[in-house]
């Protein structure tokens, strides 16, 4: 039985798995049909994953869960693999770093972006807060990066493939050219990750945000299923409204708290949401604009 | 050498490593008089550890930061050790689970808990919804609980040292029983494992909290502790369980947000220069600059409140792109902006052709350049500073050059010249 992947091709929580099978020698499929808020909603799925997040990997022992934990998996999948590096200070090392891009960059990067795609309420205060706290990873990380090509050691590891994975959604979607000049040890690091041959066959052609979007409209918030709200909508955007539906199709089956916000109904959808993030991140938009 | 962790004796991320070291039978030792907010702010830590968080494990191969990788670590220094799993299945869940305490529940704990000790702005809205995930994320795990007692296979693994440590902090300072009650199963996993032995030598007694803390008033915003002076509840294990050290917790993830410490400027013996007042002059003399805005600074220089600096750049040889240059200037004024009520300066650029040369003037309120100027923006070290002496005419003449923008400026043409008001 091969591996199964339950994600969406441009989900960058599944890409690390799948980067990480290109280097590993395994084969990973995709699940068929995979629809998100839909695929993941259905009773299998939750017997696989209790608490209905995506991507899971089902495998001949049985179905995992948590980007990180499967991308793990996979690596160890083949014995002495070098993305797991070469001693065990190098596999501390590494997962350092796992940790490191999963709590310092990811959710940072989230807590500014989302708002403004309108997937959860925008606060400047949490915005700005959460700027603040990616600054500060970044230059982190930009100081290690000064004197190296990799996160550990001198070749891809397990670690660069997450934190690549993580970055990519900061730079295709809101970190622009002007914020991340301020890190060029990490911009370096970035576009030499996403060129190399095993991620690129993954991510295909990577590009990086012209503009941050714009803070959602106060007075009528991002009511995604109202097509006449924007007289042109990007691709983007209906992307989003499309998911927005699908996951509104798959709130039934869960307990809402009411979020007492704003009346609108599809509001509520879109805040209760607001834990499902696994299923927006990284949903890599084809069309590399985000908001204009 | 032995392993040194450094953090808080109550800290439940070092906990992790701790409990780890039980089980693997591996010495790993607390860091001697560990001051949070102090001992992780050295230069030495931040070689370690370059954002400066808390724990880090210091290896005789290195140093080691990210409590879920220093328990990793501490556990595969033991070949085959059973808190890992015995098949690669088992290992990916215990993974699994590792990540999940740590996204799902202790993200979720965070968001609710820290704003409500005040070290975090507190959102009525915000609140709430990371309640609904931790609500949904316990629920999971209930679910998951439900028919095991521990969360994979039939013993101790890392997860269940990783995922209790998590939820230590919840139980004992915001999970009262009634919210806990609805996950029968967690509170069973939970009373389970903080009660095997090698979780009770490490964490002591542990008592679930009795009532959440209150929302902060908004018109006093709570103080945190002084990073200086950790109020650390001495372990009493008899008595009273040692509450853990939140502000410890706090700063693996987030700074304190300090509330404006009295910036000492603001404490120096008032000067009868008002900086505003000059500001104000430099900007609004349109024509006869020299005659009005010049002269009247030096009217109104009081160099017994405040002092001007000449800076010259160190790396001048690095400018051989102009607009290059030119954002360097912008970005360091740029993170002058915390300077603002106390500092006024003109950097030039000077020079028609690369390298070029990049020298400043600067008037700070006291003395010396202020400290915290001196801390927080790193680009002061770039530059070469000298204060300047009013006595002599030559320094004072280069002073009005440079807020004038004279061309030629010693000869050369100005590229630019930028202004920080």
């Amino acid at each position: 039985m091969a591996l199964v992947l339950h994600a969406t091709r441009t989900n960058k929580n599944g890409i690390k798995a799948l980067i990480a099978a290109e280097y590993s020698g395994v084969e990973i499929e995709m699940a068929k049909n995979f629809q998100m808020g839909v695929s993941n909603t259905t009773p299998e799925f939750l017997k696989m994953n209790p608490i209905g997040k995506v991507p899971l990997l089902e495998t001949p022992d049985g179905p995992i869960f948590e980007s990180n934990a499967i991308a793990r998996y996979v690596a160890r999948l083949k014995a002495d693999n070098p993305l797991y590096g070469s001693s065990l200070f190098e596999y501390a090392l590494i997962e350092q770093w796992i940790d490191f891009a999963s709590t310092e960059i990811d959710p940072n990067i989230a807590q500014w972006f989302y708002p403004r795609h309108g997937l959860k309420p925008y606060f400047a205060a949490a915005e700005e807060a959460a700027v603040r706290a990616l600054k500060r990873a970044l230059r982190a990380l930009n100081t290690h990066l000064a004197s190296k090509t990799y996160l550990v050691g001198h070749s891809v590891t397990l670690a660069d493939i997450i934190m690549a994975c993580n970055l990519y959604l900061g730079f295709l979607c809101i970190m622009t050219k002007s914020f991340t000049a301020e890190f060029p040890h990490v911009e370096r690091y970035y576009w030499t990750m996403v060129n190399l041959p095993n991620f690129r066959k993954v991510l295909g052609e990577v590009k990086q945000a012209d503009a941050v979007p714009p803070v959602p409209s106060q007075k009528k918030p991002a009511e995604a299923e109202e097509p006449t709200r924007e007289p042109v909508r990007s691709k983007v955007e209906e992307e989003v409204a499309e998911k927005v539906e699908e996951l509104e199709q798959g709130n039934k089956l869960y307990q809402w708290t009411k979020v007492d916000i704003s009346d609108e109904g599809n509001r509520e959808s879109v805040n209760a949401m607001i834990g499902e993030e696994d299923a927006f991140e990284g949903e890599a938009l084809p069309d590399a604009k985000c908001f204009e | 050498m032995a392993l040194v962790l450094h953090a808080g004796n109550t800290n439940k991320n070092g906990f992790k490593a701790l409990i780890a070291a039980e089980y693997s039978g591996i010495q790993v030792e607390l860091v001697k008089n560990f001051v949070m907010g102090v001992s992780n702010k050295t230069p030495e830590f931040l070689k370690m550890n370059p954002i400066g968080k808390v724990p880090v494990l210091e290896t005789p191969d290195g140093p080691v930061f990210e409590s879920n990788a220093i328990a990793r670590y501490v556990t595969r220094l033991k070949a085959d050790n059973p808190l890992y799993g015995c098949s690669l299945i088992e290992y990916a869940h215990i993974e699994q689970w590792i990540d999940y305490a740590s996204m799902e529940i202790d993200a979720n704990l965070a968001r609710w808990l820290y704003p409500r000790l005040g070290y975090m702005p507190y959102l009525a809205v915000a609140e709430e919804a990371a309640i609904s995930s931790l609500k949904r994320a316990l629920g999971a795990l209930n679910t998951h609980l439900a028919s095991s007692t521990y969360l994979v296979g039939h013993s101790v693994t890392l997860a269940d040292i990783v995922m209790t440590c998590n939820l230590y902090l919840g139980f004992s300072m915001i999970l009262v029983k009634s919210f806990t009650s609805e996950f029968p199963h967690v509170e069973r996993y939970f009373w389970t494992m903080v009660n095997q032995p090698n979780f009770h030598k490490v964490v002591g007694e542990v008592k679930q909290v009795d009532s959440v803390p209150p929302v902060p008033s908004q018109k006093k915003p709570v103080q945190p502790k002084e990073p200086a002076k950790p109020k650390e509840v001495k372990k009493e294990p008899k008595k009273e369980p040692a509450k853990p050290n939140v502000q410890e917790v706090l700063e693996e993830e987030e700074e304190a947000p300090k509330p404006k410490p009295k910036n000492p400027l603001d404490l120096l013996p008032p000067s009868k220069m008002i900086l505003d007042e000059w500001k104000r002059l430099y900007s609004n003399t349109k024509t006869n600059f020299r005659e009005v805005a010049i002269k009247g600074f030096w009217d109104m220089y009081d160099p017994e409140g405040y002092s001007l600096w000449f800076c010259d750049y160190k790396y001048n040889d690095e400018n051989t792109v102009s607009f290059v240059t030119l954002n360097k200037v912008s970005g360091f004024l740029q993170r002058m902006d915390l300077t603002r009520k106390y500092a006024f300066g003109k950097m030039l650029v000077i020079g028609s052709e690369p390298p070029f040369k990049v020298k400043g003037v600067w008037l700070f309120r006291g003395q010396e350049i202020p400290k915290f100027v001196l801390d927080e923006v790193y680009d002061m070290e770039l530059y070469d500073w000298a204060k300047v002496d009013i006595s002599d005419e030559a320094q004072k003449e280069l002073v009005n050059a440079m807020i004038e923008d004279q061309e030629p400026f010693e000869g050369e043409a100005l590229l630019d010249a930028k202004c920080f008001k």
